[in-house]
């Protein structure tokens, strides 16, 4: 609040022209730096919707040429595919409304009704729209244009509500922030569901198989690492034992030793155990984390002693300290590590290319390897498994950024 | 980050929450010790198997040298250290994956601060930059890496690098997706380093007439300095643990051009002796950069409260 009356008292003698000028500036400058960020995403959705034969007789056109376009409408498919991109929609619509009042999901003020309108009401507005949207890129029947305009204004007004009540918005912004979100959300659809490629690469890639593999690796690692690293802290803060500072120096010194300076032990110790392609071999060497071990614990250290010894007067042993309160109390602490420990185990890649021997046990990272070193010809097909591959990872850094940002940031802020 | 918490580990005391009365050392309740051993024996079985006793492994291996491709193995004492570490392979091995520190750190550092200041200020939306900025953290290395190896591919990129040709492109073409990719992570990062700016700080220098540019120089990335330390060990260890793009764009070649130590030492899992040695060698290398950092930069960092 400081700065901005101090900018308001600084800013008194300039022009609002000037001042205009400035603030279109800074967006210019963001928007240019958004391109730079979001750029390679863009040309590379432009790739995986143009057919790579096409593509290399004409040189490097800045546009897909002869996009194969899917005969459906919102609601083809497996449930389960439905399910997926209809949540996925709805996850926008509530992120975004998130964002423009500035009301985290957790709080009771961020369920009211002009928010619930927009997001489930316009999810359902863009299944619906979606349908004649699709039916008419498919029978290029020339009215497409129309048709999305259409869709888009149909999305755009079920969002002006929600936008409306968002506190310290002007009507225009309302609408202004409604309008793209109703563009960004049919062009999204558009890109992301009509096309024939995204479905032709999940089966031609297996990814479907691969991305299950990645998912059961990522949970068993997540659960391993964050109880096995829990317990560690707590002995290591509550518990009274001998030898407490060496065992701690001991966990600390793996950290010295990383995956990349141990792998060739470690492949040695899976070939002999004869784990390779297994899922024992996927999880177990990250079933402990001297990270996580660190983090916690200063998690724990943070508690106020009274609340022990009130405790311990009232009978609770270790087991139910832990449980009842040292976790729940330190939850900021373990929900960001549980999702760094989540998210490297999904991105692994080192480990699972030198212990699967046979492709039939790839992970979804190792898959895509797998695709982009095809023939040239599936080029289009290739990119469009990478694409696909970011999906889940975009999910959850939607829905946990606050806990990811806490986690990246550990040790980087006091 | 590891690094980092592991430095500022021998300063950590004795546990705050103790028993009221604190029985005098060495003497322990079983029940507790009992306990502890439990909670513990998890993570040091993970760490015995799979940290210690691979090191210990390599250690010991070092000094054999397999015959025929693995078939079989000759103690040769410390010969081979001497050998792989003194000898070409493992110089190459080094220089490319300095090759790779030196194209992706600078470029992350300072990428990293330009996406932090532009988007470290009051507007409305800013968030939704900000969501844009940070977005490169949905990406994996793999992801990232395939995503290049078709933007820049000789054969059907938009921009076409000679990367099957020209040795000197190879680690260049494979340096881009990690640039891209530490986009996010610096973001974070760094932005997360100016939040922590108290707002009055800005605002005095501001009274006293400093311009936008003397109040990044002279304030804003001398305050930030720890953070921007911080990003730098985190980059200099992501860059030499690189893999993933070598092994997705550049496969190692043309002819050996782009293969960094952690893709030899990947290359060497078949023969166990020169692996081994090669694995040494490399933990030398990422202990000694780390201690450097901090021996070179420490000194220079400004701390807030001193």
């Amino acid at each position: 609040m400081a700065t901005s009356e101090g900018n308001a008292t600084l800013r008194m003698g300039q022009s609002p022209a000037r001042k205009t000028a400035g603030t279109a500036g800074q967006y210019l400058a963001l928007g240019l730096l958004s391109l730079l960020v979001l750029g390679p995403i863009g040309l590379t959705v432009i790739q995986a919707l143009s057919p790579p034969f096409t593509y290399v007789a004409q040189g490097r056109p800045l546009h897909p040429v002869a996009v194969s376009w899917q005969d459906r409408t919102w609601f083809t498919g497996g449930i389960a595919s439905l399910a997926f991109r209809t949540v996925i929609v709805l996850l926008l619509f509530a992120w975004l409304q998130k964002v423009a009042s500035g009301v985290s999901f957790r709080e009771k003020a961020f369920y009211v009704p002009s928010r619930i309108v927009a997001v489930v009401g316009g999810t359902v507005v863009l299944a619906l729209a979606m349908g004649p949207v699709f039916q008419s890129l498919f029978e290029a029947d020339g009215n497409t244009l129309v048709v999305v305009l259409l869709a888009m204004a149909l999305v755009a007004a079920t969002q002006l509500w929600g936008y409306w009540t968002a506190e310290h918005r002007t009507p225009v912004g309302a609408v202004v922030m409604a309008l793209f979100t109703g563009f960004g959300l049919v062009g999204l659809a558009v890109l992301f569901v009509a096309p024939t490629v995204w479905t032709l690469a999940w089966t031609r890639y297996n990814l479907g198989p691969a991305m299950g593999r990645s998912f059961v690796m990522t949970i068993i690692v997540t659960v391993l690492q964050v109880s096995t690293a829990t317990m560690a802290a707590y002995a290591f803060v509550f518990l009274r034992f001998p030898f407490k500072r060496i065992l701690f120096a001991l966990f600390m010194a793996t950290l010295l030793l990383p995956l990349e300076v141990t792998l060739v032990g470690n492949v040695a110790t899976i070939r002999q155990l004869g784990w390779t392609d297994t899922m024992q071999a996927l999880v177990l060497p990250f079933g402990a984390a001297a990270l996580g071990t660190f983090l916690i614990r200063q998690g724990f250290r943070g508690l106020p002693t009274e609340i022990q010894d009130a405790t311990r007067l009232d009978g609770y042993g270790h087991i139910a300290f832990l449980t009842k309160f040292a976790v729940p109390l330190t939850r900021p602490v373990i929900a960001a590590f549980t999702v760094i420990s989540a998210l490297s185990a999904w991105n692994q890649y080192l480990w699972p290319r030198a212990i699967t021997e046979t492709n039939s046990f790839n992970t979804l990272q190792i898959q895509l390897r797998l695709a982009s070193a095809s023939e040239v010809a599936n080029a289009n097909q290739a990119i469009a498994a990478a694409l696909v591959a970011a999906v889940p990872v975009i999910l959850l850094l939607i829905a946990f950024q606050r806990q990811i940002i806490r986690g990246l940031t550990a040790g980087a802020v006091k | 980050m590891s690094v980092v918490d592991s430095m500022s580990l021998p300063n950590d005391d004795a546990p705050v929450l103790e028993a009221p009365k604190r029985s005098r050392r060495g003497k322990y309740n079983a029940k507790e010790v009992g306990l502890a051993f439990v909670f513990l024996l998890p993570s040091l079985a993970v760490f015995s198997v799979f940290f210690y006793l691979p090191f210990a492994r390599l250690l010991s291996w070092g000094t054999y040298e397999s015959v025929r491709g693995g078939a079989s193995y000759n103690p040769v004492g410390l010969d081979q250290y001497k050998d792989v570490l003194g000898g070409d392979e493992f110089r190459q091995g080094l220089w490319h994956s300095l090759q790779f520190v030196l194209y992706t750190v600078p470029a992350g550092l300072i990428l990293g601060t330009l996406l932090a200041v532009a988007a470290h200020r009051r507007l409305k939306g800013i968030k939704v930059f900000q969501a844009i900025f940070s977005s490169t953290l949905a990406s994996s290395v793999a992801v990232s890496s395939v995503i290049f190896f078709f933007l820049f591919n000789p054969a059907v990129g938009f921009f076409q690098v000679s990367w099957q040709s020209d040795p000197d492109m190879a680690m260049f073409a494979a340096a881009l997706p990690a640039i891209w990719q530490n986009l996010g992570l610096a973001f974070v990062i760094v932005l997360a380093g100016l939040q922590a700016v108290p707002d009055e700080v800005m605002e005095a220098a501001r009274l006293d007439g400093y311009g936008a540019w003397r109040r990044l120089t002279r304030i804003t990335l001398p305050l930030i300095s720890p953070v921007l330390m911080f990003l730098l060990v985190i980059l200099v260890i992501y860059g030499f643990q690189a893999f993933a793009q070598i092994d997705i764009i550049t496969k190692g070649g043309p002819g050996g051009a782009s293969e960094t130590l952690v893709f030899k030492i990947f290359k060497q899992t078949q023969d166990y002796g020169k692996g081994a040695v090669l694995s040494v060698g490399l933990f030398f290398v990422t202990l000694v950069v780390t201690f450097f950092q901090f021996a070179i930069l420490d000194r220079r960092v400004h701390y807030g409260d001193e």
